[in-house]
């Protein structure tokens, strides 16, 4: 029997897509029945012309009909992808990375900066379906910090998880909207209000690399062991399936063997994405 | 099980012509600026077996520079491999070194198709080096002079003969309906052979231990200001990796042909510039020169043996025909090992 091919992708079709924040899209696309992924994984989205990129996948599992992808537009394919709109043909490949690992147990602290909302919103919406379902009410704590109120994403989805009783902290950079509720400055300056044992809490962290940083400094010094320390990695990929090199780092090819690592990992293998180290 | 044979020199023409009628015949051949190169012969009597490490290595053979993944029109995309049957004859041990490490990685986990197809129509037909170049070290990592295994067939020079070794089948196939020519060696034959590979071992010049290079680096003997001294030295040609036959990485872009189609292709690209790393929103991750070549290092004497218990280098010493900044591998290799010596001795 042939090798299926690992870089041809499959051509599907885009079912809706909306913008959700200038230069953001959240695209609904249509998967087959038995493409099946886990909250943290990606896929390899082909605009062909343009080129493949790696996009975080933002539906969750089991409970999404189609694969949501949000892209902003920053490069070459994801402003080709942005240009795209409801019933045009697309071509993925995936999905491909290691999953968040979860921790039901635990108290949870979510640190979301900008678009990095969109690979751990699926986590979320996990979670907070679990914790409705159960007796057991470990505490959610959702941080998301954004550059200006117009930029945050997902605001009633965000609303939602505060009804369903979690701690949600909003935070931006800057305000000129007297109407904005939410706090201002650095999602680390409001740790404070995390209502959470440090001691004894899971985090998942995304956003940009200096938030990554600073929050993984802040967490491990305030006593949070460092395999609880949870984040997922931006890296230039052209493959997606641990050949093209690109991703390499540390030993480690955070396609294959991330994107998501524990800071432990990190430390251990000296994975320094992002222009400053992470540790 | 082995099989040998001897097969005179005079036969050797004779031989190519048979091989060419059914596959794509491979060989080392002298070009006009006297560099000898792999091309398709077409002139027998022409191969050169003689002269230094071919430049550049067979790799692009198997992974060619550029190569098309697929094409796509309205109707979809198809597929694009290369099913054509071809002979490499005459690459070195070292080279067959570096083909078996690739298809470690490239036919284990997450199989390459591309590589696959091209890899099962290839017969890799060595000859074993008599006079090792001033840059070879493969002495030292057990992947050359000759080799024991992991050929198809192996000549070894005997000055007016060949001692010839079959190991697989298909290499055998390529001998087996010549009994004439191919004949059974005698006992001098196998003296004479005895004698080429010692003499052969002795004339190495460089003598490098990647090994204790590697529990150098490993044990933190070797600093950033040493990785920095090398890192100043790299013009980011990217030289060392298109010419070294083990490194794998590779770029994928769309060529549009027009509105809707076009062609996906892939082709050879180096860690060693800044760019590789460049993600769409602007960051590099190794953006210094030190990232770069400290990693490309790494790669090969750390992180191979830690995933495929080989290093990620076979001692074919193109590296340093080819830096001009003389950071080659046995270079820092061998200043990673006099620095750790001088420091014991002081100590």
């Amino acid at each position: 029997m042939p090798t299926p091919n690992i870089y041809l992708p499959f051509k599907t079709s885009i079912r809706d897509v909306k913008e959700v924040a200038k230069d953001v899209k959240l695209f609904s696309i249509v998967v087959p029945g038995d493409f099946t992924y886990q909250a943290g994984q990606f896929v390899m989205v082909s605009v062909l012309g343009a080129g493949e990129a790696p996009i975080s996948i933002t539906s969750t599992p089991g409970v999404s009909r189609d694969l949501e992808l949000c892209v902003r537009t920053v490069g070459h394919v994801s402003s080709a992808l942005n240009s795209l709109t409801t019933g045009d043909g697309i071509w993925v490949r995936g999905p491909y990375g290691r999953p968040f690992p979860v921790n039901g147990r635990q108290d949870t602290l979510f640190i979301c900066g900008g678009i990095g909302i969109v690979p751990l919103r699926p986590l979320i919406n996990q979670m907070m379906n679990t914790r409705a379902k159960t007796n057991k009410k470990a505490t959610v704590t959702i941080m998301y910090g954004s550059r200006n109120p117009s930029e945050v994403l997902f605001l009633d989805e965000v609303a939602a998880w505060q009804d369903q009783g979690a701690n949600v902290v909003l935070t931006v950079d800057t305000c000129q909207i007297e109407s904005w509720k939410g706090c201002t400055g650095l999602v680390t300056e409001h740790f404070g209000k995390a209502k959470v044992n440090f001691k004894n809490s899971t985090a998942y962290i995304c956003g940009p690399h200096v938030m990554i940083q600073a929050a993984m400094r802040d967490l491990s010094l305030m006593g949070m062991s460092d395999d609880h320390i949870i984040t997922t990695l931006e890296a230039h990929m052209k493959c997606g399936v641990g050949k093209c090199g690109h991703c390499f780092c540390g030993g480690k090819l955070i396609c294959e063997e991330g994107p998501v690592f524990s800071l432990e990992e990190i430390k251990k293998y000296n994975i320094k994405p992002g222009r400053d180290s992470l540790v | 099980m082995i099989q040998t044979y001897i097969l005179n020199k005079n036969h050797l023409s004779f031989w190519l012509r048979q091989l060419k009628s059914a596959h794509e015949l491979i060989a080392p051949w002298r070009d006009a600026s006297g560099d000898i190169v792999l091309t398709e012969l077409s002139r027998m009597h022409e191969t050169a077996l003689d002269g230094p490490a071919l430049m550049p290595s067979p790799k692009e053979f198997l992974l060619p520079q550029m190569e098309q993944l697929f094409c796509y029109s309205e109707e979809g995309i198809e597929e694009a491999v290369n099913k054509q049957s071809r002979v490499l004859f005459g690459i070195r041990p070292c080279d067959i070194s570096a083909i078996k490490i690739l298809d470690t990685f490239y036919l284990g986990k997450n199989k390459d198709t591309y590589y696959e197809t091209r890899r099962n129509k290839t017969i890799l037909v060595s000859i074993a080096c008599n006079q090792p170049d001033p840059t070879c070290f493969c002495l030292g990592l057990g992947t050359g002079p000759f080799l024991k295994s992991g050929f198809d067939l192996q000549f070894t020079d005997l000055g007016d003969r060949f001692f010839v070794e079959a190991e697989s089948e298909n290499g055998m196939s390529l001998v087996r309906d010549f009994p004439h020519i191919f004949i059974e060696p005698k006992t001098v034959d196998s003296e004479d052979l005895y004698e080429a590979r010692l003499a052969s071992q002795s004339r190495f010049e460089k003598r490098v231990n990647l090994e204790q290079v590697r529990k150098s680096i490993q044990a933190g003997k070797v600093s950033d200001a040493f990785w920095e001294s090398v890192a100043v030295r790299c013009f980011e040609c990217g030289g060392c990796v298109y010419n070294c036959p083990v490194c794998t990485c590779f770029n994928v872009i769309d060529r549009p042909a027009s509105v809707d189609t076009g062609k996906r292709i892939r082709l050879w690209d180096t860690c060693m510039f800044k760019g590789f790393t460049r993600t769409a929103g602007g960051v590099i991750p190794a953006e210094a020169k030190i990232h770069r070549t400290k990693r490309w290092f790494h790669h090969k004497l750390l992180h191979w043996p830690e995933q495929f218990g080989v290093f990620g280098c076979v001692g074919c010493g193109r590296c340093a025909v080819s830096c001009p900044g003389s950071i080659d591998m046995a270079t820092v290799a061998l200043k990673i090992k006099g620095s750790d010596q001088t420091e014991e001795k002081e100590a």
